[in-house]
């Protein structure tokens, strides 16, 4: 459905995005997610026509959005993460003015309205004005008009910021029934727990480039083996790291405190071959542990970059200990 | 299939419901009829006393009624324009708009026109006042049409600039006061400039007429006087002064003359037309520029 390659944007010496790549296949409930200023909403902007990218491309079914814009506006819904809306227009009048936006007049566009209303829950309310609508109706309402052109991808740029958590509820289960319905949807936020439980595949930026992408199942695996491996020893320290540098499992050994923090790339068995291996040294092991992988951990791996001592990384070994 | 402009559809629907706009109307036009009215009842009061009607008063109140239309066309007309499009960036909707299938070109002509539109209506709801010099004679159908004419290149012209600065700075405010700076700019400013060229030469001849023993007045604006087409006062000034020459208003019909003495040529004939030429095709500049500016990616001032 979508396919994102090398995308490249700059403002000014600011890199927004460094080589973008994203893939979301049809029918799937996307998250995107990264933390403030990561370049979600660049990334969403460009998708939706726009911003131009300096450099990379952007397809959708095979076609580039970047060479068809008017075509894509077809294929695309956009959710921005304000409003958007006319206050001074009945929400009937909203929809109809962007309704004949996308061309479509009279009862055909009446008929779309009301269904699309209807199906957001806004259907009781087509003469109100749109500044008496709460927040959550307002939202709702947005993703009515995002809807308007029935296209086939919904980009929503944190579409539940400033929500309170009932209304983000309801909104999250609308998604979901639009999913259901066939609808190719991303969501951006830099709230991993919201879109954990919601999504089926997910995707999370930083610093301008996908760290990590998949399903949702497919990411906790990969987290499984992302979380480092926290081996206490009592004394012979220097031994233990000697021979942690000389696994070809093990990525990178941080020391904080009293712990030696392994990168190791190994399954179940190889962590146990790895603490054999220690214990045959003669190194005494207090403590061997990998924390279960969790979504937000891996999440807060990857963004926090903790001010770390790492006194070895396979790379650059030759540093000796 | 788009069966009207849908910016121009949503904002005339949504100004036809204001009571903003009724108020505009009655106020300027409440204007306009007491003083065409108390006029005419001055005129009216100078018969009985003297047994003298003087027309020419009839043709003073068409100059200041067709004069305080004008003022009002080229101040309210940045007002209405200045904030068309950065409005709609300042509300988020612009961006909205742009993932629709409406290019840059319909959403600025939309706005432009729907300004545009707001505009005709003051003139033509002003326009019974106008004819009320109909009752006396003097003026016909043609000439009222002339001042249409230039009423309507001056709101474009004005509007396209106003729509212009919108497009181009992101706030309201910044636009609003650009606009109205380079409104004056051009209005007083290419009369400023022929003034100054027309003292500075008219200096120079009396320096060298003294010196040679004569007297004779000389000196004119030069070629400055041409930026006057750009200017909607000239082409409004001609237009009403070539009709009805009035104390009211000091500088006669012929342009040429206004700055010293000017070469005849096409354009002395055809002043008019030639000046609603020139700010018809500024005023496509304009446009050309704000569409430039809506389209996406583009980058804005302030």
């Amino acid at each position: 459905m979508l396919i994102i390659k090398e995308l490249r944007k700059a403002y000014g010496k600011h890199h927004a995005l460094n080589g973008l790549d994203m893939e979301i296949a049809d029918s799937t409930l996307y998250g995107f997610v990264g933390p403030n200023g990561a370049g979600k909403t660049t990334t969403i902007k460009i998708m939706a026509g726009l911003l131009k990218p300096d450099s990379g491309s952007v397809e959708i079914d095979g076609q580039s959005v970047l060479h068809n814009p008017r075509e894509m506006k077809r294929k695309i819904g956009y959710v921005p993460d304000t409003f958007g809306v006319y206050d001074n227009l009945k929400v009937s009048e909203y929809m109809e003015f962007f309704s004949s936006c996308y061309g479509l007049e009279g009862l055909k566009a009446r008929k779309r309205n009301t269904t699309l209303l209807a199906q957001v829950g806004l259907g009781e309310k087509t003469d109100f004005y749109v500044d008496s609508l709460s927040r959550g109706m307002k939202q709702r309402l947005c993703l009515a008009r995002a809807m308007i052109h029935d296209p086939q991808l919904l980009v929503m740029d944190e579409p539940t910021s400033g929500l309170d958590p009932r209304t983000r509820l309801e909104f999250r289960e609308l998604v979901k029934d639009l999913q259901e319905q066939g609808k190719t949807i991303l969501i951006s936020s830099h709230q991993l727990s919201e879109l954990s439980e919601l999504c089926s595949h997910m995707g999370v930026i930083d610093q301008g480039k996908m760290v990590i992408q998949g399903s949702i199942e497919e990411i906790t695996g990969t987290i499984s083996t992302s979380k480092p491996l926290i081996i206490t020893v009592v004394g012979k320290t220097e031994r233990a790291l000697q021979l942690l540098k000389k696994h070809r499992l093990v990525r990178t050994i941080t020391v904080r405190d009293q712990d030696i923090m392994v990168n190791f790339a190994g399954d179940a068995d190889g962590e146990c071959e790895l603490l054999a291996m220690l214990v045959e040294a003669g190194v005494a092991v207090r403590g061997f542990l990998r924390e279960p992988g969790s979504l937000e951990a891996v999440f807060m791996q990857i963004t926090n970059r903790e001010k770390e001592r790492v006194v070895l990384s396979y790379e650059d070994d030759e540093s000796g200990l | 299939m788009k069966m009207m402009n849908p910016v121009y559809k949503r904002e005339n629907m949504v100004s036809s419901r204001s009571v903003k706009l009724a108020m505009i109307l009655l106020i300027f036009n409440g204007i306009l009829a007491l003083v065409a009215l108390l006029n005419m009842y001055s005129t009216l009061a100078q018969v009985r006393v003297t047994a003298e009607i003087q027309y020419s008063s009839f043709l003073d109140l068409y100059v200041f009624v067709a004069v305080l239309e004008f003022v009002m066309l080229i101040v309210i007309m940045p007002a209405l324009t200045a904030g068309s499009i950065s409005g709609e960036r300042e509300r988020q909707t612009l961006d909205l708009m742009l993932t629709t299938d409406m290019t840059p070109a319909e959403i600025v002509v939309g706005k432009l026109m729907s300004s545009l539109s707001t505009m005709l209506l003051l003139i033509i709801s002003s326009f019974p006042m106008i004819a009320l010099v109909f009752v006396y004679g003097g003026v016909t159908l043609k000439d009222i049409g002339m001042l249409l004419m230039c009423y309507v290149a001056a709101a474009v012209f004005i509007g396209s600039l106003g729509t212009c600065c919108s497009a181009l700075f992101r706030k309201t405010t910044v636009s609003t006061v650009v606009s109205y700076g380079l409104m004056v700019a051009v209005v007083i400013g290419t009369f400023g400039l022929n003034q100054f060229a027309y003292s500075l030469s008219q200096m120079h001849a009396d320096s060298y007429l003294a010196a040679v023993g004569q007297t004779a007045e000389q000196g004119s604006s030069g070629g400055l006087i041409y930026l006057l087409l750009m200017n909607p006062t000239s082409t409004f000034l001609v237009t009403i002064m070539q009709l009805a020459g009035s104390g009211l208003v000091r500088l006669n019909g012929d342009v040429m003359s206004w700055f010293g003495d000017h070469r005849l040529n096409l354009l002395n004939g055809n002043w008019v037309s030639a000046s609603i030429g020139v700010q018809l095709l500024l005023a496509a500049v304009f446009v050309a520029v704000a569409i430039r500016a809506v389209k996406p990616g583009r980058r804005h001032i302030v």
